[in-house]
């Protein structure tokens, strides 16, 4: 059935509707429906890298930054102590043209480089954004961070955040806009321009592609997605966060997902945001809640408390996943991969 | 001190720190110019390195009462074992880790990359869990350790403002050599040509009777080894190690790397320096906070104005 | 189904066995009251909030984890990730949502960093939670007119105090090391803070109180607590020709370095800390010839070993339960534990609202240090503060400040 296959990612958000049905049937302990929200918002900044990525094969190791862009520009468009107070929609709209702002500004001089030295660029970007961001503690209110962030008001509900049902089918629907968006872009005649660059670039040009305005559109899809994340993220928060937790480990993680779900896959990016960000939030949180509550006494002892072991488990999960299955875990079937050289 | 000596200070300063960049950096550029991989997990090797170098420190008894010959042989030990040592796990990496992945993805050895470097910082605060005197008895295993001063802070200047101590010739006494002895190795030596040759053309390397996987084998354990001795270096010019503490310097390095032209040996001393001295400069003339924001706006300028760097070959895309 | 076979099967089983691992159920009754901590456990913070964390077991062990008809069951969570190393904001928002929607929660102890506490405090407050907290002091989360304008009103959206802290805040601590700094003879101080809301805000304090307590500030530098070294920081310090060095911020934020490279720059003046400094793996990571005699600490309350009394037999019960000393904020996880069980027995019923209201009536309360009122805006009305040097590599108590 290669219309299913092509499509799962339909199916993976069909049975993400469901979840929340499905964990009322749960016992109290296992119920993780909740936890699935920052899962959604990631998995849309992992669909905005997948453009950029996975795509057009761009490595980009600046998500966070933009990430970051998104979410202040929501809580400055948003926040009562500026004078914009706009609402949801508003506020996301105003988040995704200054990331979009952003990713031309650093499109125009960068994208014509070659292959890693764009890397760099986008990941010195992404430290650039988070030291100002910090330092201009006028309008970003340094490391204390701009909070709290008003929860969203949507045809006159008001989001509580007790009920994380309203939040979970607004992160959901929105990411289902994304994919269905992204999903058809990657079939449109840009999305084939998209891969066309990262399979060959010069034959690419050679047929007629002009190489830089196909990476630069990719760039500011991507800029835009992962700018609506950062809002998302922000709303959820119900505060920005310190600068520093826009930094570069945020945007390893979103390259995580995207690879290990499966270069330029969508529904790879789906399972990949699920697998990386799911096993720290619900997983680990799980069997360190399990473990603590069969021991009384806290040891001192660094091997005693599970949380010490989750970057080796963390990382060989990674290293062994890559191991068995390089090309992801579900890899974009139809596109042809080859070692880039 | 007046603004000459300061001056004069924050260059010694960015110099000495710079070179301990560069030595790190070279272990980046070795390694992306023979396979294209950015090894994420360098940074934290060196940091593996600096702990096994405070084990050693405890083992020798370095900081207690052996003085004299015994504790000149125990210090020039640590510049032995510790980048054997490194040179091992690099060489462990590649067997377990990348060279099953040599026909996969550049990608996925990134990623792979990506869970080793979370693997080293793990094994990293294990380790600073060890219940050895030095390391605390156990209690903070995530806690700075100190890194005991073996090597003195004797003014070679004599009283004067300006300081240049025994540490910092330490530094120029052991990158220098080091640089030279690899470019020299790189240059001349047949395993070195045999490098270049992988690095240009793997098949055709391996045609030509190159056995190209014990050469990216060698050249990890090459870039490890480097890892290694700028561990020691640093740990006795920082004198604190802790387990968090490959980030900012495998950030560093890295960029210095990109900086000089990726793949380039002498570019990734000069990018190192450079970085070296661009923070001293822009800490005292401008300020701390914005020092980072200096380094990476600089890098990005010489990229777009220079695409591959400031020492890297013009290449061109391979039809 | 073709879709199952081959490689998507391997990658369908693999997440099905990390997803299915934790299948385990645990029990919980009707007459039990939960308590939980959200404090970060991953990274460096782990040996304070370990001990933290004892402090808060011994009280509820004290009252033999019962009270009338309910027994207590407690849950140490952690607020921190292993990608950040340290508290991570999803996280903590993942446990405020969490402890709201388990019926079973009744207080929320925590969490540390007053960032984190800025995250959890509005979902609380509209949940109608009881939050103590024995870590964050950044003024702001309670005092009005010290912080932005809109605080502390902004994290108050049902327009009830639900956040009760056990520990001074840092308007306190910073003015009182001023005022310190200048009975040291201070003239001109040098001010290096990490930027961290802990750290910044402490160092603007004791800055925004030079001038009265009659010393300058000879600069204010923002450090990043990554970096490798300060040796160019350290020259700027020295040329500046500070006579102490103030640093805002935790040992977490690589002070011991910092320290290291002044004195071995040759600067030889005084330093002062705050108490994010107050533990043992400050004077490991600083290297104890470099602060002899010439560090200042200041706490906001008194070290273990001083105290007298009830704060006496806590260190004495402490050391002999869990068999090691215990670190700075264990007096204040101890004494959150202990509110928590007064208001319980105050409330007399498991209930958000009755345990909510019963906080606001601890006045003249029995503590560590003391006899203590919680004030209108939930702040102790404690203001001990202590003075300690390093001597000998070791803490000593040097006055009391105020």
């Amino acid at each position: 059935m290669p219309r299913l296959r092509s499509n799962l990612h339909f199916v993976f958000l069909a049975v993400a509707a469901l979840c929340p049905l499905l964990d009322t049937l749960l016992p109290e302990q296992l119920r993780f429906a909740d936890a699935l929200r920052p899962i959604f918002i990631f998995a849309l900044l992992g669909l905005g890298l997948n453009v950029v990525t996975g795509f057009t094969g761009l490595l980009n190791l600046g998500a966070a930054g933009f990430m970051a862009i998104g979410g202040y520009s929501y809580a400055i468009a948003t926040c009562d102590i500026y004078p914009f107070q706009l609402g949801f929609f508003g506020a996301l709209l105003m988040s995704a043209l200054t990331g979009m702002t952003a990713g031309i500004l650093l499109g125009l001089p960068t994208l014509r480089l070659r292959g890693d030295y764009l890397a760099i660029a986008t990941l010195g970007f992404g430290e650039i954004v988070q030291s100002i961001i910090r330092n201009l503690d006028v309008i970003t209110k340094g490391t204390q961070g701009i909070n709290p962030i008003p929860a969203p008001i949507l045809f006159g509900y008001v989001f509580q955040p007790e009920n994380y049902l309203p939040w979970y089918y607004l992160f959901w629907s929105i990411l289902t806009v994304a994919v269905v968006v992204v999903s058809n872009l990657e079939r449109s005649s840009v999305g084939r321009r998209w891969i066309s660059v990262r399979e060959d670039e010069l034959a690419s040009a050679c047929m007629g592609t002009d190489v830089v305005r196909a990476k630069m559109s990719a760039f500011i899809v991507g800029a835009i997605l992962c700018s609506i994340a950062g809002a998302l993220w922000v709303s959820y928060l119900g505060s920005t966060g310190e600068p520093g937790n826009y930094d570069f480990q945020i945007s390893i993680i979103a390259l995580c997902m995207v690879i290990v779900g499966g270069l330029g896959s969508i529904p790879g990016v789906l399972l990949g945001a699920l697998v990386m960000i799911g096993f720290n939030s619900i997983l680990l949180t799980k069997i360190a809640a399990w473990i603590n509550s069969l021991s009384t006494v806290s040891s001192t002892n660094v091997l005693a408390s599970p949380n010490n072991w989750k970057y080796l488990i963390f990382g060989l999960a990674l290293v062994v996943m890559m191991r068995f299955k390089p090309e992801g875990l579900l890899p974009a079937g139809r596109h042809y991969h080859r070692r880039g050289k | 001190m007046n603004d000459t000596e300061v001056l004069v200070q924050q260059l010694i300063t960015g110099l000495c720190n710079g070179m301990i960049i560069a030595l790190i950096a070279l272990g980046y550029t070795l390694v992306y110019g023979i396979i294209e991989l950015i090894n994420f997990a360098h940074g934290d090797l060196v940091m593996l390195g600096a702990f096994m170098a405070l084990t050693l420190v405890a083992f020798f008894d370095l900081n207690g009462a052996s003085s004299g010959p015994a504790a000149w042989v125990g210090l020039a030990s640590l510049f032995v074992i510790v980048p054997a040592f490194c040179a091992g796990v690099n060489w462990l990496a590649d067997r377990l880790a990348y060279r099953p992945l040599r026909s996969a993805p550049k990608l996925s050895v990134l990623v792979s990359a990506i869970g080793l470097s979370f693997i080293f910082v793990n094994l990293g605060l294990f380790w600073g869990g060890l219940p050895l005197e030095l390391f605390g008895g156990g209690n903070a295993a995530a806690a700075p350790k100190d890194f005991p001063g073996l090597i003195g802070n004797t003014n070679l200047l004599g009283a004067g403002n300006v300081q240049f101590t025994y540490k910092d010739l330490l530094v120029v006494l052991i990158t220098l050599p080091a640089m030279g002895l690899l470019t020299y190795w790189v240059k001349f030596t047949t395993m070195g040509k045999a490098m270049r040759a992988v690095a240009q053309n793997p098949t055709a390397a391996r045609l030509m009777g190159i056995n190209a996987d014990r050469v990216i084998s060698i050249t990890f354990m090459v870039g490890g080894a480097l890892g290694g001795l700028a561990s020691v270096v640093y740990a006795l010019y920082n004198n604190t190690i802790y387990f968090q503490m490959g980030y900012r310097i495998g950030m560093d390095a890295f960029t210095a790397a990109v900086l000089g032209g990726i793949g380039s040996l002498p570019g990734a001393m000069l990018g190192g320096i450079l970085i070296g001295l661009v923070r001293a400069l822009t800490d005292q003339y401008i300020a701390t906070m914005w020092t980072n924001v200096m380094v990476f706006s600089i890098l990005i300028l010489v990229i777009i104005f220079r695409p591959s760097g400031l020492m890297g070959a013009k290449v061109k895309d391979k039809v | 189904m073709p879709l199952f076979v081959g490689n998507y099967m391997r990658s369908f089983y693999l997440v099905l066995i990390l997803l299915s691992l934790p299948l385990c159920t645990l029990n919980s009754s009707a007459e039990t009251i939960k308590i939980v901590s959200s404090l970060p456990r991953t990274g460096s913070s782990n040996a304070q909030t370990s001990s933290i964390v004892n402090g808060i077991k011994l009280a509820l062990s004290e009252v033999g984890n019962k009270i009338g008809d309910y027994s207590l069951s407690f849950e140490d969570w952690d607020d921190a990730s292993p990608e950040r190393g340290n508290w991570d904001p999803s996280t903590e928002a993942i446990n405020a949502d969490k402890a709201v929607k388990d019926p079973d929660v009744m207080i929320y102890m925590g969490p540390f960093n007053s960032g984190a506490s800025k995250i959890s405090m509005p979902k609380l407050n509209q949940a109608g939670m009881l939050q103590i907290n024995p870590g964050s002091t950044w003024p702001g989360l309670t005092k009005p007119g010290i912080g932005e304008p809109n605080e502390p009103k902004v994290y108050r959206p049902s327009g009830k105090i639900t956040f009760y802290r056990v520990l001074p805040a840092d308007d306190i601590q910073g003015s009182v090391a001023a005022k310190w700094s200048a009975e040291l003879g201070v003239k001109k101080a040098f001010i290096v803070h990490d930027g961290e809301l802990y750290g910044k805000g402490i160092a603007s304090v004791f800055k925004k109180n030079a001038a009265a307590n009659g010393f300058q500030i000879a600069g204010m530098e923002q450090t990043d607590a990554k970096a490798s070294n300060y040796r160019s920081l350290a020259v700027k310090i020295k040329q500046s020709g500070a006579d102490l060095v103030y640093f805002g911020g935790t040992t977490q934020s690589n002070v011991g370095q910092l320290i290291k490279d002044l004195r071995s720059s040759g600067y030889t003046a005084k330093i002062m800390v705050p108490d994010g400094c107050f533990e043992n793996a400050f004077i490991d990571s600083a290297g104890k010839e470099n602060l002899e005699n010439s560090t200042y600490i200041t706490f906001g309350g008194i070290p273990g070993e001083q105290l007298v009394g009830r704060g006496k037999e806590f260190y004495e019960t402490y050391k002999r339960t869990y068999q090691s000393e215990p670190e700075a904020y264990a007096s204040y996880g101890y004494e959150a534990g202990r509110v928590a069980v007064e208001v319980i027995r105050r409330a007399g019923k498991k209930d958000r609202r009755a345990i909510l209201d019963a906080a606001a009536t601890i006045k003249n309360f029995e503590g560590l240090l003391g006899t203590w009122s919680f004030d209108e805006n939930g702040d102790t009305t404690l203001r001990v503060m202590s003075g300690n040097i390093v001597k000998d590599g070791k803490f000593e108590f040097a006055k009391l400040l105020n």
